[in-house]
Parts: C-alpha cells; structure tokens; sequence
C-alpha cells in the first residue's frame, strides 16, 4: 500500500507539473520536459485525471482502517512541542538511529499528520478547480478559482517539501527502508512493539 | 498562402514512411480523420511514437469513464455565477490552436447556418434570422483547460430555443458542431439545453469581434473554453459520436467544469 | 495548450517503474501551426506586424499596471505598464516599467504599441527581445503627451505562448 501511493503521489505531482506548465502560475518558473509526466498537456492530464482515482481509493483505504484501528491515533498522537524542540536539535546533530522504528518520534508525527493533511487538501482544491461550476459552493469557500489554484500548487509543495524530508531520512536510516517493503516488524495487539526491529 | 509568421522547420515528411503501421492504427482508433498526410504528420510529431499503445489507451479509457461520471455530475439545473458588467474583460482573451493572424474573418451578408442531422426544419439560417431570436445576455467567467480564466459578457439566443425552434430532437445524444476553422467541436445534449448555453452574437454588448468568432459562437458557462467553438457554419443533430478537433489529440470530451 | 519547436522524432530517455509504467520524457514537439507571439518576420514594419493582429480596441486607463511578459511559457515578467502617451510624432509608445525585482531597481522604457500584443489581461512585448529591451534607453517625458484615459487604442492581439 505504502508504494502503490508512492508510485500515484509521483505520477500525480509530475502529471501535475505538466498540467501547471500550461500556464504558469509563479510567472517566471517553469518545469522543464524532463520533470513533466506527459508529451503535453493532454497527456499531462490523462495522467492526472487517471492517477486520481488511485489516489483517492488508496488514501481511503488507509485512512478508514488508520481510524477504525485506531493504528493512527497510537502512532501519530499525542505530539508535545517541547518533543519535537528535542528531535529537530537531534537530527540536527545526526541522532538519528531509530533503534525502534515502530514508534515515532515528535517530528515524525507531526510531518506525516500535515503530509496527510496537505494529501486532502490536495484531493479538496482538486475538485474545487476540476468542477469550479458544479462545485462553486467549494470554490467560493476557497476564495475563487485562481485562489483554488494556488492553494493546489501550495499543497503539492507541501508534499513534495515533505518527500525530500522523507526520502532522505529513510535513506539515512537504511532500516526504514525494509520495513516500508515488508511491513515492519509484528507489534503485540496493544501496540507494544516486542518483536525485534528489522536489522 | 505561407503565413510569414510561420516557423522555418517543418517536420521532415520521411517521418510518413518510418510511422506509416502506427498512423493505421491511429486512424483505426478514430484517432486521426483523414489519410495519410502532412495533417497527420503534424499531430504524429506531437506523438510519442515509442510510447506503447497499452498505456495510452488505458489512460483514454479512463479519460471516456470521467466523462461518463462528469455526466452524473453535470447537474443541468445548476447555473453558472454571474458577475456584474463592469468586470467584463475587453478586449476577451484570444485562444485557437494557431495564433490570430491566421484568423480567417467570415462574411456576415453571405454567411449561412447549415442544419443536418435530427432536425426537422433543416433550412440555413441568415445572421438576420438568428439575431430575431429572443436574445439574453449573460456576464461568466471563462476557464480554458489551460488553467487561465476572465469574466465576458456574451449576448445570443439561448441553443435550446434554437433547437426547439428547427424542430430538433431533443432526446438525442449530441450536438455537433462545424466552424470556419476547420475545429469541429460537440457537446452532449444536456450542456446545450442548459439555460447558460448560447449561440453568441455579441460580446460586452458589441457585435462579436472578428478574432473572437464573428458572426456566431457558442457559449457555455458549464464547459471549458475549447469546448465553445467559433465562426459557427453548421450544427448536426446526431446519436453517433462526432468528436472534436482537442479530442482527436488526446483532451477529454465531457470537459465540464 | 500547444507546443513550439517543431522538430522530428528525437531521441527519448525511458525508465520503467515496476514493469509496468513507462514514464517517458521526449523532446518538445508542435501542435499549433504558429505558435503564440512570434515576432514580426524580418523586414516587416511594426504597424504592418501589428495590423496582421487584428488589433482590438481597449480603454487606454484600463491599461496601468498590467503584467508586460515574454512571450514563452515560463511567462516571465519584464515589467509593468505604467502609462500611454504620444511621442512628438503622433505614434503611441507604451511606458513601461522595466526590470527591477518585484519593483525595486526597475526604470521606464518606451516601447511603440504596435510592437506589444494584448494577451487577456496581460499584454506582450512581441517585436524586442529583452535583451533588446534592456539596451532601450530611460524614458524621459519631454516631447510626449499622456493619452487620457478614457481614450480608445488599437492593440494587437496573440495567443497564450507555452
């Protein structure tokens, strides 16, 4: 699941920065061919249009059985400020060893609840401004069309901003990287990790 | 004529010949009207022709069921927002898959509407006879797929008056479109018959200008610029799929926003 | 929603993700038989270009502060309008607030209108390059007259450039 929204995130960013390409919204900045998923824009949109759908399905999913598990209440709160004070000055000194990668630390929890976020939003401006007409009620709400626009570029920032993070650190802490193929090790029912972290 | 503002590469025609069992299937697929020709060159240039056939149409098949669920979306009850007069851009924004000094302007005294298809009363209209049509004028923001958009004010007889008035069938499936442009164009009758939808004549109160469709476009406030042909020659009523110039080269049909 | 550089079949990177998913980046290629905002070909006046454009009236007072852009997709801004007037010949010259960075260190060109398109609302330097236009020099207003803004000009017009 986890690369199946992967592999649609990436379709639907660089379709996406086809489509965008088509008239730019920060005058001045462009993606050049290499970075666009699509010949042109048809394409770029048949991409994006298709992706959705993916998107959408798989976030569901995740989502529904993140809440019904309560998966998601244990491994994403509660998040204290004073935690993620501690784990930026951490990684900042490379304390990055995860000897228990089950358990996230503040800053993991707090990146992946706005990535989650941001993943909605995404979803919610993208309807906004794929159907400005049958869901004016929406747009309006989001300050108008071109407004509705801005703020779905902003979103993919954030997740692409979110990408690099995530990317990086998973490649600095090899292990992590097993565990998002494999699962992660088996945790007891009431969450308490006692298997043996993947090595 | 070769418009001076035309480029000095032009696609190799060789290319006919490396791509000629791609064009076929191509044109198997409805893809391509026409034969064999500089036409088709020029859209098989903007193909990737290594691209393999087993992805583009899954992604047009995914492209045919948005429309359908566009369809279920498309609520014909809905209107548009209007906004005041005073934001109407003028000029309007110019767009065609060619830039404007290859306008070709139409004669308004000769001009007529040609008729075809399921229609009762097929005679061609005159610009006379059109503008004698109750006319309303509605003040809408455009939005091209493109991503940009501006408020116009179109005035014309709503289509759906039109089609009642030649005796249209108004349980077909389509409404097609021919232009001076060569951009054939059509929409599903639901868009036509909503109240927004118009044979425009004028814009910001003035005969519509040359570069802007003179002497008739549509306008619909529920779909994207590209769906809202220009220099109108004829309309076909019809149950069989007539496609469009964007459509030919990958964009969506439905294309309601 | 057309491409320019119309060229032959280039040569075209592949990667495939998960053996299924061919993502592939190939070379720009043409849709449109002229593409948006070209210049006027060479030994063409700027009217003669200009007239080729069916130019549009447009309110001059509507015009202050529009974007002024390069006609490419990136859309990127040389500046902003800042006023019409007419120089000691009659012909009407665009003033335009040229350069700078988000209007720090920018300074006044003049520019003739019938080297600029309308382009929704936006407007386009067509006929200069903005190297050109950087060798123009300051616009000093003596010898030209501002047009009122209720006074009505022709502009050319051009397609969106991308």
């Amino acid at each position: 699941m986890h690369w199946v929204n992967a592999i649609v995130m990436l379709i639907m960013i660089t379709s996406g920065w086809g489509i965008y390409d088509d008239d730019v919204i920060i005058r001045g900045f462009h993606f050049s061919q290499f970075w666009r998923l699509g010949d042109w824009a048809a394409w770029s949109l048949n991409w994006h249009f298709a992706g959705m759908w993916f998107l959408t399905i798989n976030g569901l999913i995740y989502l529904i059985y993140g809440f019904v598990s309560g998966r998601l209440r244990e491994k994403l709160l509660p998040i204290r400020p004073a935690e993620v004070v501690q784990t930026v000055v951490d990684t900042l000194h490379f304390k990055i060893a995860h000897e228990d990668i089950t358990v996230y630390n503040a800053v993991q929890k707090l990146l992946y609840i706005v990535v989650i976020f941001a993943g909605v939003a995404q979803v919610v401006t993208g309807l906004a401004i794929w159907k400005p007409i049958q869901f004016s009620g929406l747009v309006s709400l989001l300050g108008g069309f071109q407004t509705a626009r801005v703020l779905h570029f902003a979103g993919m920032a954030v997740i692409v901003g979110f990408l690099i993070v995530h990317v990086a650190l998973a490649l600095l802490v090899p292990k992590t990287l097993w565990a998002m193929v494999a699962g992660g090790p088996c945790l007891k029912p009431r969450g308490r990790a006692e298997g043996n972290p993947a090595t | 004529m070769k418009s001076p503002f035309r480029p000095d590469e032009v696609p190799d025609a060789s290319l006919l010949d490396d791509h000629r069992s791609l064009i076929r299937s191509l044109e198997r697929r409805g893809l391509i009207r026409g034969g064999l020709s500089l036409g088709a060159l020029v859209m098989l240039t903007g193909c990737d022709v290594k691209r393999p056939e087993s992805v583009e149409s899954a992604l047009l098949a995914i492209s045919r069921l948005n429309d359908s669920v566009q369809a279920l979306l498309f609520d014909p009850n809905k209107l548009a927002p209007t906004y005041p007069a005073s934001m109407i851009l003028r000029p309007p924004k110019f767009n065609a898959y060619y830039d404007v000094m290859d306008v070709k302007p139409v004669n308004g005294a000769t001009w007529r509407l040609g008729l075809s298809g399921l229609v009762a009363d097929k005679r061609p209209w005159t610009l006379q006879d059109l503008q004698a049509l109750p006319q309303i004028s509605i003040v809408i923001k455009h939005i091209c797929v493109e991503g940009w958009s501006y408020i116009g004010g179109w005035t014309g007889t709503p289509l759906r008056t039109f089609l009642e008035r030649v005796g249209a069938d108004l349980r077909a499936k389509y409404v097609a479109f021919k232009t001076a442009d060569d951009y054939p164009s059509s929409i599903d009758m639901a868009s036509a018959l909503h109240p927004q939808t118009l044979l425009a004549t004028k814009y910001g109160g003035e005969t519509l200008a040359d570069p802007f469709g003179y002497p008739v476009r549509l306008r619909m406030a529920t779909k994207l610029g590209y769906k809202n042909p220009k220099w109108i020659t004829a309309i076909e009523v019809t149950n069989s799929y007539p496609g469009g110039y964007w459509e030919s080269r990958g964009f969506p049909w439905f294309a309601g926003i | 929603m057309v491409r320019r550089n119309m060229s032959g079949v280039r040569s075209m990177r592949m990667r495939s993700i998960c053996g299924a998913l061919v993502i592939v980046a190939s070379a720009a290629h043409a849709q449109s038989t002229t593409p948006g905002g070209m210049p006027p070909p060479p030994g063409m006046s700027l009217a003669e270009s200009a007239a080729m454009r069916f130019p549009q009236p447009v309110r001059v007072g509507d015009l202050p502060g529009r974007d002024v852009l390069r006609p490419v997709e990136s859309q990127d801004v040389l500046g902003h309008v800042r006023q019409l007037v007419r120089d000691s010949k009659g012909q009407i010259m665009v003033v335009i607030d040229f350069g700078g960075f988000f209007g720090f260190g920018s300074r006044p060109i003049a520019v003739p209108v019938d080297a600029m398109v309308l382009v929704g609302q936006d407007m386009e330097v067509v006929a200069f390059t903005p190297e050109q236009l950087r060798r123009f020099p300051t616009f000093s207003p003596s010898g030209t007259t501002p047009i009122a803004d209720d006074a009505i000009i022709k502009v050319g017009l051009a397609k969106p450039s991308h």
